[in-house]
């Protein structure tokens, strides 16, 4: 892997945008790696605004800051605005086309779209599995990931609803770009 | 070893259960809410006391209380409730009271901003309190493995010097999550270097000796020791009195207890590119040092001459880290430059200071970076518009 990943979550506060760096990170430290993950907030937990910064790496980790992400998941139209320009051109970024409804073609970086709140309410009748489908498509996209271990890493933090998170995160995976 | 994906809290938490703490009351704040959490969990479970005070104040209070109980006891807090504490930080120091306050800095003044790192408390943790006439010990953590290694050690400074000790951390590192190893036993407490030191209890006759001495085992009430503590000066078996003479002596031992073994802490700070006389020495405490030791490596692979000097014993102030005639830039989580001023202060004369505020976030690399360059230069600082002299 590289010497350094570096994954930017950002959107609303109760996407679970905290929760997805803390499983990403969770499981590097199962594999062996040193980690550090930001997350910054408004005062509202719900519906403000929020984003998390992890970085990986074989070696201790001085700065923790993400100033040019590896990949960047964009959950709001404002957090991809105040975040795409960091993503250098080998970058990727996975956005959710229910909430960022227009991306900047003019960038060098890779786009993927993933419709995560589409797939929620698809599967589950229900947008509160948006967070595990992308976490399950991140398992997928990101090969310094272990899938097994980010699966236990998130049936270890995630409290509730096991069976329909696994399949969530199933879904994320298998998912195949259009 | 244990290791884990935590936030500085539960770091901070461990550290403490390590160091012997059984007492906890706090009010909830963030960024340090979940410290009191984990507290409120843990404590129990290792035979301890988690209490949720009505606020602030009261919070101190207890842990006074506690400590005069004979417990090892802390508080944690953000700046709008650090300021809370004037008055219990105050008997804690009169009464030699041991105990450990966190604060985790966030955006101010008052509520300011909550969820975003600041470092404006820089002086306030010197002078938390009225009056004058003492030291306060503070120590700067950047990291969560450090904040459970510093809360460790504050503990047993706390023990030592007989005073309330802060560990100054932030919010980006209390909040944030990290890989922390935490020792199972002592030989991996050794390992990792913690020191702890046993609460005592002195059985006087004589509890506040008018000296520099430290070690003296802290004052306890009951458990047939005799013991008498108030907000008054105390005479040496600890009656009050009201006279400046007294006075003279109990502050001169509030004063010099510490001034006169910081050898025990002045190892606390860290240096990078520093041993071949640097053009530049970037100057920070806390996480904004860890941006700051990254672009000083991507400085040097540059062939820019420059070094980091991270401070973690802040005060007393390390005046004689200060000796090299160099340029300075000294950066911080903040906009009016507190750390800065008192850099000016150390320095040889004909040094020059320099300052990059940044509060809310850290500082780039980049913003570094090119203000490095503009300084060995001689180039004038700007940025955003804003003058950086200016403070």
């Amino acid at each position: 892997m590289k010497d350094r990943i570096e994954i930017v979550a950002s959107g609303f506060g109760g996407q679970g945008v905290v929760r997805l760096g803390q499983i990403i990170g969770e499981t590097a430290v199962k594999q062996g790696l040193h980690v550090t993950m930001l997350k910054s907030h408004g005062t509202e937990m719900r519906g403000g605004y929020v984003r998390s910064q992890v970085v990986l790496s074989k070696d201790l980790i001085d700065s923790p800051m993400c100033e040019s992400p590896d990949y960047f998941v964009a959950l709001s139209s404002a957090a991809y605005k105040r975040f795409k320009d960091t993503v250098p051109e080998e970058g990727l970024i996975i956005y959710d086309p229910a909430f960022v409804d227009e991306i900047d073609k003019g960038l060098e970086c890779s786009h993927k779209t993933f419709p995560a709140k589409d797939l929620s309410m698809k599967h589950f009748n229900n947008a509160l599995f948006a967070n595990t489908l992308v976490l399950g498509r991140m398992a997928g996209l990101i090969e310094a990931l272990n899938k097994d271990l980010v699966l236990e890493s998130m049936l270890e933090i995630i409290p509730k609803f096991h069976d329909k998170n696994r399949k969530a995160f199933q879904i994320g995976y298998d998912y195949a770009d259009a | 070893m244990k290791r884990f994906l935590e936030t500085g809290n539960f770091a901070i938490t461990e550290g403490a259960i390590l160091a012997g703490c059984r007492f906890f009351a706090g009010y909830p704040i963030t960024p340090a809410t979940e410290l009191a959490e984990a507290m409120s969990l843990r404590l129990p479970q290792e035979g301890g006391v988690y209490l949720q005070a009505e606020d602030e104040c009261a919070a101190m209070h207890m842990c006074i209380g506690a400590a005069l109980g004979g417990m090892k006891a802390m508080t944690a807090t953000s700046g709008p409730g650090f300021i809370l504490y004037a008055d219990p930080y105050g008997w804690a120091i009169g009464c030699e009271t041991p105990l450990v306050v966190l604060n985790s800095g966030r955006v101010g003044p008052v509520s300011g901003i909550t969820g975003a790192p600041g470092q404006g408390e820089f002086y306030l943790t010197r002078y938390p309190t009225q009056g004058g006439n003492f030291e306060t010990i503070v120590l700067a953590p950047n990291s969560a493995q450090e904040c459970m290694a510093m809360t460790v050690e504050a503990f047993y400074l706390a023990e030592r010097f007989r005073m309330p000790v802060t560990v100054l951390a932030d919010q980006l590192i209390t909040d944030g999550f990290e890989d922390i190893s935490v020792p199972e036993n002592d030989g991996e407490m050794k390992e990792m270097s913690f020191r702890v030191w046993p609460r005592k209890i002195n059985q006087g006759p004589k509890f506040y000796p008018p000296s520099d001495e430290i070690d003296i085992a802290p004052v306890v009430l009951g458990h047939n020791t005799g013991a008498l503590c108030s907000d008054w000066t105390p005479t040496e078996e600890g009656y009050d009195i009201e006279e400046v003479e007294a006075h003279h002596k109990h502050a001169y031992r509030l004063i010099y207890k510490v001034r006169n073994h910081r050898d025990l802490f002045s190892h606390h700070y860290d240096k990078k590119f520093m041993s071949d006389d640097p053009d530049l020495i970037v100057v920070s405490f806390g996480t904004p040092s860890r941006v700051v030791n990254s672009a000083v490596a991507k400085a040097r692979s540059q062939g820019l001459k420059v070094g980091a000097l991270r401070l973690i014993n802040l005060w007393p102030f390390p005046d004689e880290l200060f000796t090299a005639r160099s340029k300075y830039l000294v950066v911080e989580l903040n906009w009016d430059g507190q750390l800065v001023r008192e850099v000016q202060r150390a320095v040889p004369k004909d040094s020059k200071v320099h300052f990059l505020g940044i509060c809310g976030d850290l500082p780039t690399m980049h913003d570094l970076l090119t203000t490095f360059e503009k300084i060995i230069k001689n180039e004038p600082l700007s940025r955003r518009g804003w003058e950086l002299e200016a403070w």
